[in-house]
């Protein structure tokens, strides 16, 4: 690189880059959504446009949300999400399903919920009390997020994006679920909200879909442990790229990198108990 | 096969070696702490380490401290410069609550080129529209000079850098360059009016956009990729999930080298 000149002792040349091939990373996709918006604007309709999509960008896998979630409910999506996983034959894409507070029965009770998670390709819950209108605490979550925590079931924290306060407050309600945080809200770097979740929590897992603070992917895991960062690209939003390259950049070891980049949402989903 | 694997792409060269071989220029960066976001690299010589990385030729960018504190001033900046001469180019920022500040600095401007590239304003955060008088001394300085300015811009109507705003002001000074920062995020309408109403005196700069799917697709049908530049709001944003962001985007390489790099060097050269 001719035009890159240094001044004597003022820079110092970049590090020597690790060869990482794609062949050799595999990308599990934490924060995606799978169809029809009330509203328009981006989507995959079908599990088929997803994953052309994730191949454009080699992304193997992805863990996937009902994008309509908010504005259509729990039930009507729980039910169409199944649907469209039924017609992937890849096994590529797994599924959350979204709860609800037990006392009005909308969702089964959580022996049987649980239950029918395989059959349906559902490999982790997610919750938006705040569109769906309930409190996100004991009273109303507590019987099925207990159990859920047995069960080691991953639980999307996709709706607690930027909403700190509500954020900690179940996060104290439910020291021992598995979840994971999903940004990919606003674009200011939340480290300050970050941070004391990672050192207190062990199940809190942090995903990267518009988390772009420079090099800030590397001092969350020099910090915490790349064990609990999870790549996301927070598609239809986000493409699945510009992530990817963040991440193969971001100065950590191969290993590391390819922990994030899939391995660690894989071990998460196999230790579930479903 | 994916982009990065794609045999003497863009997107593979940058996969395996961070860069592609051509410099590439981020002109829209800022330095320093900020109130509401931790940032570990903030300052210049961190930047740097990361800028070098990721191949970055210059960074132009407007201090934090300058924007958000009139104590902080812009010779100040200059001198951060100067120890980074390599890679560090300033815009000069503009506070438009202080109008002898702005004479002041203005009147330094010719001595701390090179490092001084042009001028940075930031009516969104300042509160008072870029159409008002208290700007007028400093446009005129730029519109005489030819120097290009950043404008901080965001889609939406009545905000004091909206799409009409910046429209108005662009025909008012055919001199200057319009830097128009994040291209008046949301606005489609006005991101085209901005190009395709101006005497050729618009550029819309990225920050904050590479990785929106489908954005910058739709940026280069609407305007072409000869009048869009790259920027970061380092350190607010890696450069890797910037470029990476741009990389994505399903635009030809010859659209991407564009943006990058050669918009750039045909506005200001090479050696700046
Ligand atoms: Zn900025």
């Amino acid at each position: 690189m001719p035009w890159l000149v240094f001044s004597a002792g003022k820079q110092s040349a970049p590090e020597p880059l690790e060869k990482m091939t794609m062949q050799e990373l595999f990308f599990y996709d934490a924060n995606c959504c799978l169809g029809l918006p009330m509203n328009g604007g981006n989507y995959a309709p079908d599990a088929a446009a997803l994953l052309q999509e994730m191949d454009y960008y080699g992304v193997g896998k992805a863990l996937v949300r009902h994008l309509n979630l908010d504005p259509a409910g729990a039930v009507q999506t729980n039910a169409d999400l199944a649907k469209m996983l039924r017609a992937d034959h890849s096994g590529r894409l797994l599924g959350a399903w979204c709860i609800l507070p037990s006392q009005c029965d909308e969702i089964p009770p959580p022996e049987q919920f649980f239950a029918s998670f395989k059959e349906n390709r559902i490999a982790a819950i997610t919750l938006s009390p705040f569109a769906h209108r309930y409190v996100p605490c004991r009273l109303t979550l507590g019987k099925i997020l207990d159990a859920a925590a047995e069960r080691k079931v991953p639980v999307l924290l996709n709706a607690f994006a930027g909403r700190w306060a509500e954020l900690y407050d179940f996060m104290a309600a439910f020291p021992n679920l598995t979840t994971i945080y999903q940004e990919a809200v606003g674009k200011w770097g939340s480290d300050r909200n970050i941070r004391p979740l990672l050192e207190n929590y062990p199940g809190f897992y942090f995903e990267t879909a518009g988390y772009w603070v420079p090099e800030g992917i590397r001092d969350l895991a020099e910090k915490y442990g790349a064990g609990r960062i999870v790549y996301g690209s927070g598609f239809p939003r986000y493409n699945h790229g510009n992530g990817m390259l963040q991440l193969r950049h971001s100065g950590l070891p191969q290993e590391s990198v390819a922990q994030i980049a899939g391995g660690n949402l894989s071990a998460l989903l196999e230790r579930a108990q479903l | 096969m994916s982009i990065w694997t794609k045999q003497g792409s863009l997107a593979e060269k940058f996969w395996q070696h961070g860069n592609a071989g051509f410099p590439i220029y981020d002109m829209h960066g800022h330095m320093g702490s900020h109130n509401a976001i931790y940032f570990k690299r903030a300052e210049a010589a961190e930047m740097v380490a990361h800028l070098l990385r990721a191949g970055i030729r210059r960074l132009v960018f407007s201090h934090h401290h300058v924007l958000f504190s009139a104590a902080f001033r812009n010779q100040q900046v200059w001198e951060i410069c100067r120890s980074f001469p390599d890679t560090l180019r300033m815009y000069v920022g503009i506070n438009p609550h202080y109008p002898e500040i702005i004479k002041e600095d203005l009147a330094q401007f010719e001595q701390w080129r090179p490092y001084a590239v042009g001028l940075k304003i930031l009516a969104g955060y300042h509160l008072i529209n870029v159409t008002d008088q208290r700007y007028e001394y400093a446009l005129q300085f730029a519109n005489e000079r030819r120097l290009p300015v950043l404008f901080h811009t965001w889609g939406g109507r009545g905000g004091y850098n909206d799409g009409p705003s910046m429209l108005t002001l662009a025909q008012k000074y055919p001199g200057i360059t319009f830097f128009i920062g994040h291209s008046l995020f949301g606005d489609w309408e006005y991101t085209e009016k901005i190009i395709k109403e101006t005497p050729d005196n618009c550029y819309l700069e990225l920050t904050a956009i590479p990785g929106e799917l489908g954005y910058i697709e739709r940026m280069v049908e609407l305007v072409g990729s000869t009048r869009i530049i790259y920027g970061t709001d380092m350190p607010w944003f890696d450069e890797f999930q910037g470029l990476g962001g741009v990389l994505s985007a399903k635009i030809s390489d010859t659209d991407i080298k564009n943006i990058l790099c050669d918009n750039v060097e045909r506005l200001l050269g090479q050696d700046w």
